[in-house]
């Protein structure tokens, strides 16, 4: 009966699986391939994370495989050139490994920290942080700093997960979803086939975001908050649990730091720290036995509240007393905050009640019998079904890190943790609080040449001694993280490190390596000055660039290949072996823990290759001790044998999966030649399904922690308690009040500034910027997201996506606008205390009436990404970043400080604040404009033909 | 809706043309003002089946694949656009026959049944070029016997204008000639007068609420899903400016009505005037230019509702 | 048979996946290659048989919006079909899906213009209309796995807002789903019968809370009492 309908001819095909690296998400996918050349993306069905399905990115890979932006060989800024200029010369792989090396190995040899190693939104941290770690530089970050450190900080010295890549909420048993400051994001497939799970199912699935586009578009409920406003709104319902005692008690004395007992002793040293006994346990009091017990201990029944006095005479009071205190007062009482957070009285209370009716009148009970890990059986789990996810909208502020501790208070008082229904953690967390790994400050290592780090650069600190500074209390990071200006900075500032480079501050740098990372334009805050700062000359060594030496590694031609001095091509994701490792950020569900790999399945035309198998390379070159034979020739042939053969530990290795000599082990073995030939076969991921047992209560699963013991997830099978009250940030704050016993900040700024926000409960204060700036000048919050078929792709464009959007509007109110005389389209100037930038509005009615937003990362620099000059993404499309400084305003007799959360170094980008005005006549396309990127030799091969008439088949076109 | 002048140009001169044959069919048969020669009508049938050829080619024009174009006489039974292109090249033959049996003097019983069928062909495929837009549900000023009423008026009324050129030119006695136009041109401007009152009201059309689905509450467009135009926003989007339309439309009963028929008058009572006949027969083609490039200009297709019209 | 599709409005959260992974199918599919015009210059645009486009319900704060994918409605009275002079538009008869005989079609664009949902696009490299072919290539496909053989924009859509079925059978899931959640066609007054079904946003669900509640609100630490609970 389909006489007609012509099938597709196979014969000529074949399929095979990888992981797709258009974000972050890294979905399973099924590739097929017709004379190489790829003829279909589709999700793999059997992948833990997509389970099938695929986004617009995905699905757009095909178009990144043959985007005209590719790299085409390894090049060299053209002597006799200005760095910007954009004139290079091509040279073999065998002159740019060899330059390198050179420079590489004197660096190493003389002063390591002078190197600067830094990647974007990579997915290989492990390696690269491993390769930092063996040249001995302490200057390695990836974007974390940049992106939603304060979200990762939060949880982690909170609830030992965190959201971000750490965790999921249950979507099977989930009744009530809260969504707070979520574009699209990071498991961005996975929230999106959860989100349709939930709302089958009845549940409610409430917003909270200035701004109703993607998600929030289906919510049952909108909440379209201020900026940098969570933390206080999350601070209210805790309020409001309180006030009606709506908090499962249960839940607080088992598996919190709730009844722990904190010295009172004001102006004196220790107070605030834990009472603790002499083997150093935290103690509570027990109001059965009537005493003071080891609050990790198992057979305890704490008080939850109360004061009392220690043996020694000091006075303590129970953490949840000293939250009760706080957060029953007034000042957090809904009708208090409604007017600062943009939100109804009714709605706060509201949404508080309704999630405490959800997590106690609704519980969800499984018959699953566990073990917890004081040796308790449990005939079944209890879940209080109520889920959050939280993101970006809420980290990206100077007051983040407070704001996201405030929401997993939320989720602790109502027991939603990891149970059924919840926001459950992903492998290999959870961990200890915080996770048990200090940045590498011994100042004795990281001076010494050719030497590598005993530990990892980046860690979290838990006290002043663990800080990354020298003996006068300076910062020895470039990007100053671990300094006393953010001392739990664990992700680095990468925004810092142009600007601290270019004012030798903390020092100069000679080299600086950024690997995917577009510091030259959207990934960086104040572009237009980032640019000149990469074409500074040092006025002391005259023909010196500030930034001496730029490595800049990519595979695409961005605005910051144009400012590199050597630019080292990289591949596609289907062009080369990788890894997506435990080591690094899972790609776990809760149900599983799970890895995965990519291999080549396009053949290279061109001459690139993968950063690392390049990084393998220059480690052996460079006789990295890892990657080196006693004998001092190479232990690995390279990437791939690298990834075999290494092991972190005996039988712990990047890949998981299929490891053992004849590949049956999961987690742990011994390595196994074959380990890639096993993913491949096995659909290129590999999933260690959890047995019910130990799907829940991780915090506190005997039989989980002793496997994730043994995988090297957690140290040792203990206890992971969560800490309402966070004793690390109490020592800060000690430290900054002269306090401490250990190192203390000498600078008056970072005495105020620990003693103000190192505070061991969450708080709220005014976004640091704001505090500097005039809300009456500035009326407006301004915001920045990505659009959900560009969010975290790595040139964020391709012929095809960008057909949907090739220009950015800035989007008001459109109430708020026509009271200004603004209409759809007009050209108006934003103004901020940075700069100026001309762009395009349109109206709309889902955005907060005091907020403006944008799509970032849409505007480009004229000649950049493979498109022509005239493309409107470089005329008409614009960047809010030149309005966003990365120092705070200047302030009388202090020194620059950085625009970051004070705790951890998140760039506060979404702090922004400007004013609007309308362009005079005849203004229009966008402003700044900047020069046109020249193309590269070897651009020549591309057509960028008028019409494109993209066809996979070999045969039977039309 | 995009007007796309190959289409303008098409609908204009074969309405001309057709209008002008059938007239001049009826002129012949009834001797009107003396009656042209044989020459005469052989050159006036030969002026509107050029036009007609012309307008026909050049609406091939607007065909994105015109190799494909013998393929539209296929679907006679369902589509009006291959009944226009039917009827149009059945016409042919027989206007052919009939000026062939004028010019080689063939029995009158050819002559006449060949003529009246070509004219009577002529009004049907005019009748059918109409039915293409009325019968459109998608674009609301189309969707109306008025549609076709107006083409056939317009096609005759310009046919009119060119045939009193002739007589005028012929030297006949244009008489005849003047009420026949005046009469045609006064029902066209009537009938177009009716379908500018029509289409203000747009009635219990479309909205973006019957669009969308979404009746519940106001629904405003957010964005398209692209930046730039795509085929519907070039094929449907053009918008024309209500004052602009005003404007046209009072030109198009200035030129198109008003100018041949002070022209008329004036032709009548100066007997003669062979310049006055030229500008009455060019103000009416011009006229019907402007009228039906205003046709498609103020036509609104429903899509435009999903690209944020509130109502078409 | 009618095969067509169910859109869920209550979950797209409009993040063009069905129109890319369309894009990408169709693009080497049976009616493929799909042009694209200027696609590095000033305005790229092209051939698309799915687009997505967002809407804004009521004002500010009381909005919602809704992501709105559109494709070929494979309509019961397919008007597109009865205009096509060449009969390169056609409705098969086994299974209602719509489609353009490409060696048929001398781009006219009269069926666009019958179209009330904007679903035929002409390539202008080829010279003739394409629209959604309901990935007839796919699902009739018999050496493919049987549950890929579905239209690309449903095997790939990741918030399940897409099903594909028969809508003759009472029993299908789309019928049922359709039935069960108030689905419905687009401008139904102009009488074209379209396929494709559109679930309306769902109702919010409704928690009842009580804001008074019997033992009083908490006003200070002192009214909280302590448990007996043992770890």
């Amino acid at each position: 009966m389909n006489a007609r309908i012509k099938t597709e001819n196979h014969d000529r095909q074949e399929t095979k699986y990888t992981t797709c690296y258009m974000c972050a998400c890294r979905c399973g996918i099924k590739v097929t391939l017709e004379d190489n050349k790829v003829r279909f993306i589709q999700g793999n069905r059997n992948h833990p994370t997509n389970q099938g399905v695929l986004c617009a990115k995905g699905s757009a890979g095909i178009m990144k495989q043959y985007s005209t932006a590719k790299l085409t060989q390894p090049l060299m800024r053209k002597p006799g050139t200005e760095r910007g200029e954009g004139v290079y010369e091509a040279i073999s792989w065998d002159q740019a490994l060899d330059i390198l090396t050179n420079r590489l190995e004197e660096i190493r040899a003389t002063d390591p920290a002078k190197l600067a190693y830094f990647t974007g939104r990579d997915q290989m941290q492990a390696l690269t942080g491993l390769w930092a770690q063996q040249f001995g530089t302490p200057n390695w970050a990836a974007h974390g700093g940049f992106c939603s450190v304060n979200m990762a900080a939060a949880g982690l010295y909170t609830i030992g997960f965190s959201f971000w890549e750490f965790g999921a909420p249950d979507w099977d048993y989930a009744k009530y979803f809260i969504m707070w400051g979520v574009a699209e994001d990071h498991s961005s497939n996975p929230i999106k086939i959860g989100l349709e799970k939930l709302k089958r199912r009845g549940g409610k699935f409430v917003s909270v975001n200035p701004v109703r586009t993607g998600y929030s578009a289906i919510a049952d409920e909108w909440l379209p908050i201020k900026p940098g406003m969570d933390g206080l709104l999350a601070m209210s319902m805790v309020h409001v649990l309180l006030k009606h005692e709506l908090f499962d008690y249960e839940f607080l004395v088992k598996y919190t730091n709730a009844s722990w007992l904190v010295v009172q002793t004001p102006g004196e040293k220790g107070d605030g720290l834990f009472l603790r006994d002499e083997k150093n346990h935290p103690l509570i009091w027990d109001i059965e036995k009537e005493m003071f017990k080891n609050g990790e201990d198992g057979d305890i029944a704490p008080a939850l509240f109360g004061e009392y006095v220690a043996p020694d005479g000091r006075r303590v009071k129970t953490v949840f007393s000293m939250m009760a205190e706080r957060y029953l007062d007034a000042q957090y009482a809904p009708e208090n905050v409604a007017l600062q957070v943009g939100l109804p009285a009714e709605s706060i209370e509201r949404i508080a009640l309704e999630m405490a009716h959800v997590a106690f009148k609704e519980a969800v009970e499984l018959p699953i019998a566990w073990t917890d890990v004081w040796g308790r059986k449990h005939d079944k789990v209890v879940g209080r079904p109520v889920a959050f996810y939280a993101m970006r909208g809420i980290a990206a502020h100077s007051n983040g890190f407070h704001g996201c501790r405030a929401v997993h208070f939320i989720q602790m008082m109502l027991g939603a943790l990891d149970g059924p229904g919840n926001f459950r953690a992903r492998a290999p967390y959870p961990k200890p609080i915080p996770p048990h790994q200090l940045p590498e400050n011994n100042l004795d290592i990281i001076n010494a040449p050719n030497t590598p780090l005993s530990r990892p650069p980046l860690g979290f600190p838990t006290r002043p001694e663990d800080l990354v500074i020298d003996e006068f209390g300076n910062p020895v990071r470039i990007d100053k993280a671990y300094s006393w200006e953010v001392p739990i900075a664990s992700h680095g500032m990468m925004h810092m490190v142009i600007t601290n480079a270019c004012n030798h501050d903390p020092y100069a740098i000679d080299t600086l390596m950024l690997f995917m990372a577009n510091m030259a334009w959207n990934s960086t805050m104040n572009t237009k000055n980032v640019q000149d700062m990469l074409r500074m000359k040092d006025p002391e060594e005259p023909g010196e660039y500030k930034i001496p030496f730029l490595v800049v590694i990519d595979a695409f031609h961005s605005e910051m290949t144009n400012f590199a001095d050597l630019i080292l091509p990289d591949t596609t994701y289907l062009e080369r072996y990788d890894t997506i490792s435990l080591l690094d950020r899972p790609i776990s569900e809760p149900d599983a823990a799970a890895d995965a790999i990519r291999h080549p399945l396009v053949t290279l035309d061109r001459d690139v290759r993968p950063w690392q198998e390049v990084m393998v390379e220059l480690a052996s070159r460079l006789k990295f001790p890892a990657f080196t034979k006693p004998d001092g020739t190479r232990k690995f042939t390279g990437y791939k044998d690298f990834i075999v053969n290494f092991e972190r530990s005996p039988g712990i290795g990047f890949l998981a999966g299929y490891r053992g000599v004849d590949g049956t082990k999961s987690l742990k073995g011994e390595p196994n030649p074959n380990q890639w030939e096993a993913y491949i076969a096995n659909q290129s991921f590999f999933a260690h399904h959890w047995p019910d047992n130990q799907k829940y209560v991780r915090y506190a699963n005997k039989d989980y922690l002793e496997v994730a013991a043994d995988a090297g997830f957690v140290g040792k099978v203990e206890p992971i308690i969560m800490q309402f009250y966070s004793e690390p940030l109490q020592k800060f704050r000690l430290a900054g009040m002269g306090l401490y016993d250990g190192p203390q900040p000498n600078n008056q700024v970072d005495r105020e500034r620990l003693v103000k926000y190192f505070d061991p409960l969450p708080m709220w204060y005014q976004p640091l910027e704001q505090q500097r700036t005039d809300a009456n000048e500035y009326p407006f919050f301004a915001l920045t997201q990505r659009p959900m078929f560009m969010y975290h792709s790595w040139d964020s464009q391709n012929v095809w996506l960008r057909q949907i959007m090739a220009q950015n509007y800035l989007y008001m109110n459109a109430g708020k606008a026509r009271s200004m005389g603004i209409e759809d389209f007009d050209w108006v100037w934003v103004e901020s205390h940075n700069g100026k930038i001309r762009c395009q509005v349109k109206t709309m009615e889902g955005t907060q009436e005091d907020t403006v937003w944008t799509w970032n990362a849409i505007g480009k620099q004229k000649g950049a990404w493979g498109l022509k000059e005239n493309a409107s993404e470089a005329t008409k499309g614009f960047l809010l970043n030149h309005l966003i400084s990365e120092l705070l305003p200047e302030k009388n007799g202090e020194r620059r400080v950085t625009n970051s959360d004070p705790v951890t170094g998140q760039a506060a980008w979404f702090d922004l604040r400007v004013k609007i005005y309308k362009a005079a006549p005849g203004e229009t396309g966008s402003w700044p404009q900047f020069d046109v990127l020249k193309p590269f030799p070897g651009d020549e091969r591309y057509e960028r033909p008028n019409v494109l008439r993209y066809d996979a088949r070999t045969h039977e076109k039309n | 809706m995009h007007p796309a002048f190959s289409v303008i140009f098409f609908t204009v001169a074969s309405g001309a043309g057709f209008g002008l044959f059938s007239l001049l069919f009826i002129a012949d048969t009834f001797k009107l003002g003396g009656g042209f020669s044989a020459d005469q009508l052989v050159a006036g049938g030969l002026m509107s089946v050029a036009l007609i050829i012309f307008g026909l080619l050049s609406s091939t024009f607007h065909l994105a694949n015109p190799k494909n174009a013998w393929r539209a006489f296929s679907r006679f039974r369902t589509s009006w656009l291959s009944r226009e292109g039917v009827f149009a090249v059945a016409f042919m033959p027989l206007a052919l026959i009939y000026l062939a049996s004028i010019m080689f003097d063939a029995p009158l019983w050819l002559r006449e049944s060949t003529g009246l069928l070509a004219a009577v062909l002529a009004w049907i495929t005019v009748f059918s070029t109409g039915m293409i837009y009325a019968c459109l549900k998608t674009i609301r000023q189309w969707n109306t016997p008025l549609v076709p009423a107006n083409y056939l008026a317009l096609g005759y009324s310009s046919g009119s204008l060119l045939l009193l050129l002739g007589a005028v030119i012929a030297g006949l006695d244009t008489t005849p000639y003047i009420a026949m136009s005046a009469l045609i041109v006064s029902i066209a401007a009537v009938l177009k007068a009716i379908y500018y009152f029509w289409i203000r009201d747009p009635g219990l059309s479309p909205t973006i609420n019957t669009a969308t689905g979404l009746t519940r509450a106001k629904v405003k467009l957010l964005d398209t899903g692209h930046t730039h135009g795509t085929f519907l926003t070039q094929e449907f989007g053009y918008q024309l400016a209500r004052s602009q339309a005003s404007l046209l439309k009072i030109l198009v009963f200035v030129i198109g009505f008003g100018l041949p028929g002070l022209m008329l008058v004036w032709v009548f009572t100066a007997q003669g005037g062979q310049a006055l006949a030229l500008v009455a027969a060019v103000a009416g083609l011009l006229g019907a230019a402007m009228e039906r490039w205003l046709f498609f200009a103020e036509a609104r297709h429903v899509v435009n509702l999903y690209h944020g019209a509130q109502r078409c | 048979m009618r095969l067509g599709l169910v859109i869920d409005l209550d979950v797209c959260v409009g993040c063009h996946a069905c129109a890319i992974a369309c894009k990408q199918w169709n693009a080497s599919g049976t009616i493929g290659p799909l042009s694209d015009y200027e696609p590095y210059g000033a305005e790229p645009s092209g051939v698309w048989f799915n687009r997505i486009r967002h809407y804004e319900m009521d004002e500010y704060p009381h909005n919602k919006t809704v992501n709105f994918p559109m494709s070929c409605n494979h309509c019961e009275d397919a008007d597109c079909v009865t205009v096509c002079p060449t009969g390169a538009s056609y409705k098969r008869a086994e299974d209602g899906i719509v489609l353009v005989d490409q060696d048929k079609c001398m781009g006219c664009n009269y069926c666009s213009w019958a179209c009330p949902y904007g679903a035929r696009e002409l390539d202008r490299s080829s010279g003739t209309m394409k629209k959604c072919t309901l990935c007839v290539d796919r699902i009739y496909d018999e050496t493919l796995a049987i549950e890929d053989r579905q239209p690309s924009c449903v095997l790939t859509c990741p918030a399940h807002a897409r099903w594909f079925g028969d809508f003759d059978d009472p029993d299908s899931q789309v019928s049922r789903i359709t039935r069960e959640r108030g689905g419905f066609g687009l401008m139904p007054e102009l009488g074209y019968n379209p396929t494709n079904q559109y679930l309306p946003p769902r109702r919010k669900p409704v928690i009842e809370v009580n804001t008074q509640p019997k033992g009083g609100l908490k006003e200070s630490i002192k009214q909280f009492a302590n448990k007996l609970v043992r770890r």
